[in-house]
């Protein structure tokens, strides 16, 4: 048999271990709770609540609930000033540290697409009506993209090097990705990663000018689909290698066993309508993981519920799996950008925990263009055993990840 | 793993063009500062922009749009690939990575962007500037106009995110399908960063940067880009180097501080870790602000004697570049066995600093360190021979 190989051919010398995850989400805090919305194909997408939008054609969400979000930060100064984005952060952690206190990881990889945007654009706007700048170093000071990941590893006095990848909506995944190449290839022992992101107005608007965001329900696939929503969250799952795992006696959740990436260059974004570059992605994960594609059991989609993207995702997944059950998730959750790749490898992991079908809502009929078995509206028992999770950014990022139950 | 480095590209407030900057900092010049306002700003603030006469190259279809960071980015990720002679098909292109760093990205379509939000409402957002906000916005561009087809990456940090897309290269070419990894670190200036570094007290208002200076009057922002193409070692020709191979011996992970005061310990923990070699000169961060401190303390303490050049005074701190200009800087000084003065710095110092251009016959290694402002820090080994 041939020795697996990486994304593009590299001998492996360890298998990858999710020792532990954390999550929160539109769907829950937490992964009991992102189970049973799954399962309850819970609709978790409302009317923006964190600034206005009655000049944007859109005016939903998936947001996560302030009143939990912030409820336990407690009374330090500190605490107070750190941006939502850290307090998600924290979040996800905690429930990792909860599960695997004792992981120590030699290295951090995160994906965001926006940082502590909101931040900056309260500074911007206070500067720009002369209004008050009293919290500016404050907004300044948490506004970069490693922060949150320094907060919450700060908070856990974790001090590990962190490495933050924003491929846009590709991040996720490439971070987890990128993790499972490293601990695969034997240069690190253990690493943390997964994604981030806080709805802010500016991105908000910026999906919303080019028309990609919708004022409807998010179709993923349907045949009437007009958009996405936009979502937020964190996830994070601890990678490590499996033997050294197994020798500590920590719980095996599940196993990475492939990664794919590829660039269409296409348009900024749009993706090649072939649906060459998803296509990319797929197969090099398949290929990376040595396993037929007709292993693959499901596929989580990127599915944003534009026209575009769905299209040639669907494509992709058509030409290289046959029949495979498909949902995308984000019709319940919308989508959270960096942290989307994340959330929906913990989304994936469930339904290989737990033996079930996620559903794609909101769905009525297919694309006519399109031959997908569509997890429609309800999950589903099913006999999973590996599972791919797709995620397509802005630039012509793709990137997939292959995911195993796991049997000693 | 150590990684050869197969080229490089530099575009600075000095020009563009490798030997063109590195003789101009060999004569002791500094870039000139230009003062940048903002209607709605009561200060003024001197910065070091790149002249548009070291754009050349930087004409292409894909980059009508875009933002200088990208042309930027291009002029030197092209001249790094030039440089070593190598020119991307079909073929290699998919074998070859692309990995940028990146600190505020695009922050001048952000501004114009959300400006037009905050002046006249959501309705007249530009969907032809958003895309250009978004951080993966350069390497998308170069990666289109090289061809590449295969990994791309954009990691956003401080200043030592430069030498973290560095160690990540090495963890990617560890894959051996991969011939090169072109890395690239750019930035731009603009009113709003030096507004918000002013808020922290790390900008000064006019020139000089004065290096390891007690009193830390501050930095003064510029902007441009690095590349550099990395090569497998076993694989990479002396020729193709022109020389001496240089190679980046050992990326060292870095790691994060929580307070100013904790950033010399990880400094000093990066230096004890990378040297364990004979190390003949420190390509310095230092910039005139705290960072000057954490890393005059641990060189101080694990290398008093190495010989310690920092190029900030010249070219200013550009944040998303500077490590890429810094790794730059290291290989010309061991390839040229010379470095260039460092300007404005205090005469009482206990480093060894040289106000003058100094001989470094049989430099074979310098260590790049790098303090970001914003609790990053990170270095890397590189040699000669």
């Amino acid at each position: 048999m041939v020795e697996p190989s990486n994304a593009n051919g590299r001998k492996a010398t360890a298998r990858v271990a999710v020792v532990a995850a954390g999550v929160v989400s539109p769907l829950g805090f937490g992964l009991n709770e992102t189970r049973n919305s799954l399962r309850k194909s819970r609709d978790c997408v409302g009317p923006v609540t964190r600034f206005s939008v009655a000049q944007c054609r859109c005016k939903t969400a998936g947001q996560v609930s302030d009143d939990r979000l912030l409820a336990n930060r407690g009374e330090a100064p500190r605490s107070q000033r750190l941006h939502r984005a850290s307090h998600m952060m924290i979040q996800a952690l905690k429930e990792v540290v909860a599960q695997a206190p004792q992981f120590e990881p030699d290295l951090t990889v995160i994906g965001t697409t926006s940082g502590g945007m909101s931040y900056g654009e309260h500074y911007y706007r206070s500067l720009r009506q002369a209004a008050d700048l009293r919290h500016a170093p404050t907004w300044i000071a948490n506004y970069p993209a490693q922060k949150p990941v320094m907060d919450a590893q700060e908070f856990f006095g974790i001090a590990s090097p962190c490495q933050v990848i924003a491929n846009a909506c590709a991040s996720g995944t490439n971070a987890i990705g990128h993790a499972f190449e490293c601990v695969r290839s034997g240069r690190y022992e253990r690493v943390l990663a997964g994604g981030y992101d806080a709805i802010s107005e500016l991105v908000f608007t910026g999906f919303d000018s080019l028309q990609a965001s919708t004022p409807e329900k998010c179709r993923p696939f349907d045949r009437n689909r007009s958009g996405m929503v936009l979502g937020e969250g964190a996830a994070l799952l601890a990678l490590e290698n499996l033997d050294g795992a197994h020798k500590r006696g920590a719980p095996i959740l599940a196993e990475i066993i492939g990664y794919g990436i590829s660039t269409d260059n296409f348009h900024i974004t749009q993706p090649d309508p072939s649906g060459v570059g998803p296509r990319q992605a797929m197969e090099r994960a398949v290929e990376s993981a040595d396993i037929l594609a007709g292993e693959v059991d499901y596929v989580n989609a990127h599915g944003t519920a534009t026209v575009f993207n769905d299209a040639a995702e669907g494509k992709g997944i058509q030409t290289l799996f046959n029949g495979v059950p498909v949902s995308s998730t984000k019709s319940m959750m919308g989508h959270s950008l960096g942290a989307a790749g994340a959330i929906e490898a913990i989304v994936c992991l469930l339904a290989l925990q737990h033996q079930f079908l996620p559903p794609n809502i909101n769905f009525a009929a297919l694309d006519d263009d399109l031959n997908l078995n569509i997890v429609a509206n309800d999950a589903r028992p099913a006999v999973l055993r590996t599972v791919l999770s797709n995620s397509f950014g802005f630039g012509g990022t793709n990137a997939s990840i292959l995911i195993r139950k796991f049997e000693a | 793993m150590s990684l050869a480095i197969a080229g490089m590209g530099w575009v600075t407030p000095l020009g563009s063009g490798i030997d063109s900057v590195w003789e101009e900092l060999l004569d002791g010049h500094e870039a000139s500062a230009t003062t940048i306002s903002e209607k709605f700003g009561d200060r003024s603030y001197s910065v070091f922009r790149v002249p548009e006469s070291a754009m050349a190259g930087s004409a292409h279809p894909r980059l009508r749009r875009a933002s200088v960071i990208s042309r930027f980015a291009a002029v030197a990720g092209l001249d790094a690939l030039r440089g070593a002679g190598v020119e991307l098909g079909s073929q290699n292109a998919e074998r070859t990575a692309l990995i940028f760093a990146i600190s505020n990205g695009g922050v001048i379509y952000t501004k114009r962007f959300y400006s037009d939000i905050v002046d006249a409402g959501a309705q007249s957002a530009s969907p032809l500037l958003f895309p250009e906000t978004v951080y993966n916005a350069p390497a998308s561009h170069l990666a289109a106009i090289l061809g590449i087809t295969g990994a791309s990456y954009t990691l956003v940090g401080d200043g030592a995110v430069g030498l973290a897309a560095i160690k990540m290269a090495e963890d990617l070419m560890a894959n051996e399908t991969l011939d090169h990894c072109l890395v690239v670190g750019t930035e731009e200036v603009d009113w709003l960063v030096c507004d918000a570094y002013r808020r922290w007290r790390l900008v000064r208002t006019a020139p000089p940067i004065e290096p390891f200076s007690e009193q830390q009057r501050g930095m003064l922002l510029s902007e441009g880009a690095g590349a550099i193409l990395l090569a497998r070692l076993p694989r990479h020709s002396l020729a193709e180097a022109g020389g001496s191979p240089l190679t980046i011996e050992c990326a060292h992970p870095g790691g994060c501080f929580t307070k100013r005061a904790e950033a010399a310990r990880i400094v000093k923990r990066i230096l004890t870790d990378l040297g364990q070699r004979e190390i003949d000169l420190v390509i310095s961060s230092a910039n005139g602000t705290f960072v000057d401190q954490a890393e005059c303390s641990a060189l101080e303490q694990i290398i008093p004697e190495t010989l310690v050049y920092t190029a900030k005074p010249a070219l200013g701190e550009s944040i998303g570049a500077a490590g890429l200009w810094q790794v730059i800087l290291a290989a010309k000084a061991l390839r040229c066995a010379e470095l260039p003065p460092v300007l404005h710095a205090p005469a009482a110092i206990t480093l060894r600093l040289s106000s003058s251009r100094t001989s470094l016959s049989e430099a074979q290694r310098a260590i790049v360190l790098s303090c970001g402002l914003n609790q990053q820090a990170a270095g890397l080994r590189l040699a000669i021979g």
